[in-house]
């Protein structure tokens, strides 16, 4: 179904999560696949209620009714995580997977110092004593950036500015060393020379350790600066998946295509945007045959009546389209 | 109005935000005796610009550095606590609410939210001649209304049934949408809009761009945009304010703020900027630490806190807006000591 890495961390296969609602079933994530081997950073793009934010709760085990995950495979290292029981994932979180999201209060008590939050990862997912642990927490506080980390340990989060919060997040996330880091737009809210820092610290940090990391964001230019390959999600189905640079490049997918289309681009600046007609659809109503096939330039009719799957277009990428773009069509 | 006239002229305008509670609260006790405290956020600190009919300026920076603040001051939401902001030649900071009314006419304002900004109980068509109405005196005018509305909605990219429904039953796009139309009824030379596209996704924001620039062309406005993201100013302003800390540290043309940056901050924010692009090498400048608070300014120049370059004049002496030619200004002693760029 999808490109094979050598060595597979997590393979995600056919995965669907769908929420049971009054108005209906929510498929918010409907046959997705996808691999992320060791070191690697994946970033998972598109926009917004296309189910990133839902793929990535689905790996953590997070989902709570009404939703729930109604078919396919998480596999860790081989381990199916769909049916893990709750103590298994729990174990898992933290120590082998960990995240950070965009409101680095998401993860952070405000009542505990940042030093108590760090002790209990630590208490939890490692046999280290009192003093180790100590010593431990200063310096991944320090490896974040984070000045004075022993006075630090002793400070709430609410004393801490929204950038040094979520390096504290970071420094969380690292502990217990994991494999995998899940980042829902970590930087979304952060301000542009804060970004960079924040981005840079998550490079540095994810090679030190040799971790691998899921970069879910809607803003491709982050992901093409972070990531060795990129899948894009729309209306809860990957629609393309490759290396990075080639995605970018030549887009096989006419939603890829438009995606990068809208991006104002300052070494090429036309008087008109090329903008992607109409707006998502209502996911709990879509279109037969492609998703897309309302806004699609390229639209036929064999696009109303079918299902596009994913296919190889060449040796780094695969799209869900009847008519793909080849290398040097504009749209 | 001479074409020559600015349709905005904005000359050294302050804002300062009281944010003390009431006096007990303010009293401080200490050694020297009792004092009264009293907070005060800078966060507009004498900044100067002008935008001419049909040209569209855009004000750049990172949260909390003033651009809604400028935006809503020369809206005149906020009383300014010094400068002059002339619209056509006439100075209005003074000016009570009667007297703005008929300056409406001339500049309206659209916001980042559009949802919050429009009346959830308000029918779309009344929310968008809402502006029109307050400028409307006879029952004649009245009359004309409805089918004016009835254009704006077409002219924005809306169906006269969009006019009977409420703004929770549109999309994000759509709802910026009817903030335009309702900005656009009165025929103003200007809009002041405070970050039309960012709450958007990027294929929206897009057609609302798109839209924008269609407007422009088509009535001549002018537009003050406000944005933080660099691509979108590129693609629209023809002038580019960038902002810092309450201070407008360097303005130029779009191509020569984005070839020939000459501020530290914009050098570093352009640097930071992430671009789909091949990553170029090397950053040229990269800032550590943040913006300092807007309760107490730094001494001298407002970047030097984090600036790669900053030397003891800095400190001593706040650097000047000036101009270096090329319709380029900047606000940096490195302009009079030019060996002093190498970090
Ligand atoms: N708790 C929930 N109940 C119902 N629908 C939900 C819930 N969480 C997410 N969804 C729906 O799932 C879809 C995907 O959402 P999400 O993963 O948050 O998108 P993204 O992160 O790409 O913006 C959306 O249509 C959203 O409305
Ligand atoms: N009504 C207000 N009262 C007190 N402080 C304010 C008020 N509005 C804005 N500020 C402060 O003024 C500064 C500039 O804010 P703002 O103009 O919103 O910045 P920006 O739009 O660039 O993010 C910030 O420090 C902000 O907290
Ligand atoms: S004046 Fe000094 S501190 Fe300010 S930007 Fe220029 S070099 Fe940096
Ligand atoms: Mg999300
Ligand atoms: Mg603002």
């Amino acid at each position: 179904m999808t490109v094979q890495t050598q060595h597979a961390l997590l393979a995600v296969r056919d995965l669907r999560t769908y929420f049971h609602t009054f108005s209906g079933t929510v498929k918010a994530v409907n046959g997705v696949s996808f691999d992320i081997g060791e070191g690697e950073i994946m970033g998972l793009v598109g926009e917004s209620g296309g189910g990133k934010s839902v793929v990535g709760f689905s790996i953590l085990g997070l989902i709570d009714s009404p939703g729930q995950i109604m078919g396919g495979q998480i596999l860790l290292n081989g381990e199916d995580l769909v049916t893990a029981g709750e103590d298994r994932l729990r174990q898992i979180r933290g120590r082998e997977i960990s995240m950070v999201f965009q409101d680095p209060m998401t993860s952070l008590n405000p009542l505990h110092t940042v030093g108590q939050q760090m002790d209990e990862v630590l208490r939890l997912h490692s046999d280290l004593d009192a003093a180790a642990r100590r010593k431990a927490c200063v310096e991944m506080l320090e490896s974040v950036g984070i000045s004075r980390a022993a006075d630090r340990l002793g400070a709430y989060p609410h004393q801490f500015s929204g950038g040094m919060r979520q390096r504290v997040v970071i420094a969380i996330a690292m502990l217990a060393k994991p494999r995998l880091i899940i980042a829902d737009e970590p930087t979304t809210a952060l301000d542009v020379t804060i970004q960079s820092q924040i981005l840079k610290l998550m490079r540095q940090q994810i090679a030190a350790r040799g971790a691998s990391m899921i970069l879910i964001t809607h803003d491709l230019a982050v992901v093409s600066e972070m990531a060795d390959h990129i899948t894009v999600l729309y209306c809860g189905n990957v629609v393309e998946r490759g290396r990075t640079r080639d995605l970018i490049e030549t887009p096989a997918h006419p939603y890829t295509r438009g995606l990068i289309d809208s991006i104002p681009d300052p070494a090429n600046r036309h008087p008109r945007l090329k903008q992607i007609p109409g707006t998502v659809p209502d996911i709990r109503n879509l279109p037969k045959g492609c998703n897309f096939r309302d806004r699609c330039p390229r639209a036929q009719a064999l696009c109303a009546v079918e299902e596009p799957q994913l296919r190889p277009q060449n040796a780094s990428q695969w799209a869900a389209c009847h008519y793909p773009l080849q290398p040097g069509d504009l749209a | 109005m001479s074409d020559a006239l600015p349709i905005l002229e904005v000359r050294d305008l302050k804002m300062h935000f009281d944010i003390g509670g009431g006096l007990l609260d303010r009293l401080k006790i200490s050694g020297s005796g009792v004092r009264i405290d009293k907070p005060v956020v800078h966060a507009v600190n004498g900044i100067s610009f002008s935008i001419r009919r049909g040209e569209i300026m855009a004000l750049v920076g990172e949260s909390g550095c003033g651009k809604s603040t400028v935006a809503k001051t020369i809206a005149r939401i906020h009383q300014p606590t010094q400068g002059e902001i002339r619209i056509d030649g006439e100075d209005i900071a003074s000016y009570g609410f009667a007297k703005m009314l008929p300056v409406r006419a001339r500049m309206q304002m659209i916001f980042q939210d559009p949802y919050a900004s429009l009346n959830p109980r308000q029918r779309v068509r009344d929310i968008v001649a809402e502006p029109l109405l307050q400028q409307t005196r006879t029952a004649e005018e009245r009359k004309a209304v409805p089918a004016r509305i009835e254009a704006l909605l077409a002219k924005v990219g809306l169906s006269v049934e969009h006019g009977g429904r409420y703004p929770h039953q549109f999309s994000g796009g759509q709802r910026q949408r009817i903030g335009i139309a309702r900005a656009l009824s009165v025929m103003p030379g200007l809009i002041i809009a405070d970050e039309p596209v960012s709450a958007l996704d990027v294929s929206i924001q897009a057609q609302i761009l798109n839209l924008m620039m269609d407007l422009r062309d088509e009535f001549g406005l002018a537009y003050l945009f406000i944005s933080h993201d660099l691509s979108v100013v590129h693609h629209i302003a023809d002038t580019i304010g960038v902002m810092y800390l309450g201070f407008l540290v360097e303005t130029a043309p779009r191509d020569v703020l984005f070839s020939h940056p000459r501020h530290p901050y914009t050098r570093a924010l352009l640097s930071a900027a992430p671009s789909i692009k091949e990553r170029r090498d090397v950053d040229e400048i990269t800032l550590n630490g943040e913006v300092p608070s807007a309760l107490t300014l730094p001494s001298g120049c407002c970047f030097r806190t984090r600036c790669p370059f900053a030397w003891e004049r800095c400190a001593q002496e706040r650097p000047r807006l000036a101009d270096v030619g090329g319709g380029q200004k900047v606000a940096c002693h490195l302009v009079e000591e030019p060996d002093r760029d190498r970090p």
